[in-house]
């Protein structure tokens, strides 16, 4: 067997890591359901009301005229026409709701007065591809259109995911382009699960250590794919790395860790974009594992890793799409 | 992170919260943290501001990791103080469980910090492979110790007790450990304990590197190990790299107990049959674990070179770190 040498963990993410290695095994197919059981830390209401903010739940119709939940969060007092946020949430296709990972857009919504929607979109393997994502897009698409009655300006809508939820919003912005669906003004991909060939050096050098390691990855696009994963049967919407032409997609912003599965495709997928004349800011953040700015959000390098995300949005939320009738 | 700990906390026993707070330090600590790190690291595992005061200038930080300017600082409590520095937890109110355990090793990893600096060091710079000879000779001449001298080095937890023999507390690749200085093969120490080889005074390092391995191999059973007594094997402990797991030794923490078990009897026993015996099973049935064992290893453990594999695999799964942990998280 190759044996790859890595790069080392950031001392302070490894030291939370420690502490919580034990509780967090790999996931296999088997240990789906006890994954969806175990409780992700979530924002509660009464967490979003000390903020100011609010959440209502709204319906939504989907792929084949299913009814989806989803939230719209803003601030209490929310009037006019401010930025608006599509928020799809992380699981590995496989887990997760739609309030997991709020907390890193919720300064969004409290410094910018941003409207933030967010979908329960279905997941595998129950669901399997192209569920999840049709569910998001049609998400995206409810979304814009409701803008007014939302309070969004439909020139300044971003969306954002990390991880699998990362994927998902990276699939449906290449859906909104393909079907001239919604313009948006950014996509944000927090440490997104963009590839389902597993074939990088970093699936390989993580192997084993960190958090979402390579099994735990195969298993979320063995949900989602079934036989098809690794084949030439998969669709860029499912697996956005596999696309070839990305012009004409919003500028990105998109971060992980040196020290993760994703490392390597989060990369390339930036340089893809440049390729394809798309503005896109790129941070690999040294020593970082998968998430780790949600598991150790006090460390030095998830604090810089927020202040740099922050400031990226606040620069595309101050900026407007030029305006096409909401749609381009 | 403090809300990931106190949800463990209210799940686990006392006893595991006091190890994780423990290891949380040791990784700082072992891979060279700030102090910033420290501090933050103290913050948000007590849940409210970590200070120090370090040659004069005060650093803050809150659970969150943010510095902490405001001049309203609370009343420090615990605090610890040693030569050019000083380190606290603000707390108005009641004292958290474990306050004191986290400003006592955040003190540790300070004073692990400010030592370096300190022009003449300490005891740790005899067993510190990073230094010149030179240094080491010199320092040892402080300790009336000629270069030939024979020594030793034992290792044993970091929150022994010193001996009275020069000691210090010292980051390994198993976290902190107290190394202490053996002259005279006359030290009682306190258990769990490794003996380093006997070596010249000026290759200490040497010794040291042996006793962390033989404090390793220790257990309830065998609570003292002399790396001396390992011979030859010391040599394959030494060169083996516990982040990477050699196959042998990941196919041995594969079994389960009772595998392990009937695989352990096979290779000490003469026959099957006395295996059989001494594990109380049918004879058929363990010849078929014994090829079910062959298949999962790779090799018959009943051979000779089998059982040399399977001796060198169980001596260094025992370095190998407990949790080579796999863990999921949210994706």
């Amino acid at each position: 067997m190759l044996k790859y040498s890595r790069p080392p963990f950031d001392p302070e993410v490894e030291a939370a890591l420690a502490a919580l290695a034990e509780q967090i095994p790999a996931v296999t197919p088997g240990s789906i359901p006890a994954l969806r059981r175990a409780p992700l830390p979530v924002l509660s209401d009464e967490a979003l009301l000390a903020v100011g903010v609010t959440r209502r739940d709204v319906t939504v119709r989907s792929h084949q005229g299913a009814e989806l939940v989803a939230s719209v969060i803003a601030r209490s007092g929310h009037t006019g026409a401010g930025p608006g946020i599509y928020h799809i949430h992380g699981g590995g296709m496989i887990a997760g709701e739609r309030m997991t990972g709020v907390g890193q857009i919720l300064p969004w919504i409290v410094e910018h007065d941003a409207v933030a929607v967010t979908v329960e979109y279905r997941l595998a393997p129950e669901f399997p591809d192209p569920y999840p994502v049709e569910d998001c897009y049609a998400g995206l698409v409810w979304t814009a259109e409701h803008a007014a009655e939302l309070g969004i300006d439909p020139g300044k809508l971003l969306i954002a995911g990390a991880s699998a939820g990362g994927g998902l919003a990276a699939g449906t912005a290449l859906l909104a382009r393909d079907r001239n669906g919604p313009g948006l003004i950014g996509q944000v991909l927090m440490c997104p699960m963009l590839d389902d060939r597993d074939r990088t050096v970093s699936s390989a050098q993580y192997e084993n250590a960190g958090l979402w390691v390579r099994e735990s990855n195969r298993t979320g696009w063995d949900a989602l794919l079934g036989e098809r994963r690794g084949t030439d049967r998969v669709s860029v919407y499912a697996a956005p790395a596999r696309a070839t032409d990305l012009t004409g997609l919003p500028p990105a912003f998109i971060d992980c860790g040196s020290a993760e599965v994703f490392r390597d495709e989060d990369v390339a997928y930036a340089t893809a974009l440049w390729h394809s004349g798309v503005q896109a800011e790129l941070h690999v953040w040294p020593g970082g594992f998968h998430g780790f700015d949600m598991v150790a959000p006090e460390s030095g390098i998830a604090r810089a890793a927020i202040a740099a995300r922050n400031g990226w949005v606040a620069r595309t939320l101050g900026a407007r799409l030029p305006d096409t009738g909401g749609r381009r | 992170m403090h809300h990931l700990v106190g949800r463990l906390s209210a799940l686990d026993p006392e006893a595991s919260e006091t190890l994780r707070i423990v290891s949380y330090f040791d990784v700082l600590i072992t891979r060279g943290a700030g102090l910033d790190g420290l501090l933050r690291g103290a913050a948000v595992l007590s849940g409210t501001v970590a200070g120090a005061e370090v040659r004069g200038r005060v650093s803050r930080r809150d659970p969150d990791g943010h510095p902490v300017t405001a001049a309203g600082e609370t009343r420090r409590s615990p605090e610890m103080s040693h030569g050019d520095w000083t380190v606290w937890l603000e707390r108005d109110g009641e004292p958290g469980p474990h306050d004191a355990m986290i400003v006592e090793r955040l003190a540790l990893g300070v004073e692990l910090i400010e030592g370096r600096r300190r022009p003449e060091g300490g005891f740790e710079v005899v067993i510190d492979p990073a230094r010149p000879v030179a240094e080491r000779v010199t320092h040892l001449a402080r300790h009336r110790l000629d270069p030939a001298t024979p020594v030793r080095i034992l290792a044993t937890a970091a929150d022994t007790a010193e001996t009275g023999a020069p000691s210090a507390i010292v980051p390994t690749r198993y976290g902190l450990l107290r190394a202490t200085l053996d002259v005279f093969g006359k030290l009682d120490p306190p258990e769990p304990v490794g003996f380093g080889t006997w070596v010249r005074a000026d290759r200490a390092p040497e010794s040291w590197d042996a006793a962390i391995i033989a404090l390793r191999l220790t257990d309830e059973s065998v609570p003292a190990v002399d790396a001396t007594e390992l011979g030859a094997m010391l040599l394959l402990a030494q060169a083996y790299d516990p982040q990477h797991p050699h196959e042998d030794v990941r196919a041995l923490a594969g079994l389960d107990a009772r595998s392990a078990e009937v695989l352990r009897t096979l290779v000490e026993a003469d026959s099957i049959r006395s295996a059989a015996v001494a594990l109380g099973m049918h004879h058929s049935t363990v010849q078929a674990r014994h090829e079910a064992l062959t298949h999962t290893l790779g090799y018959d453990p009943r051979t000779n070179a089998g059982r040399m594999r399977y001796i060198a695999a169980a001596l260094l799964q025992r370095l190998t770190a407990p949790a080579a942990p796999a863990p999921a998280g949210p994706a």
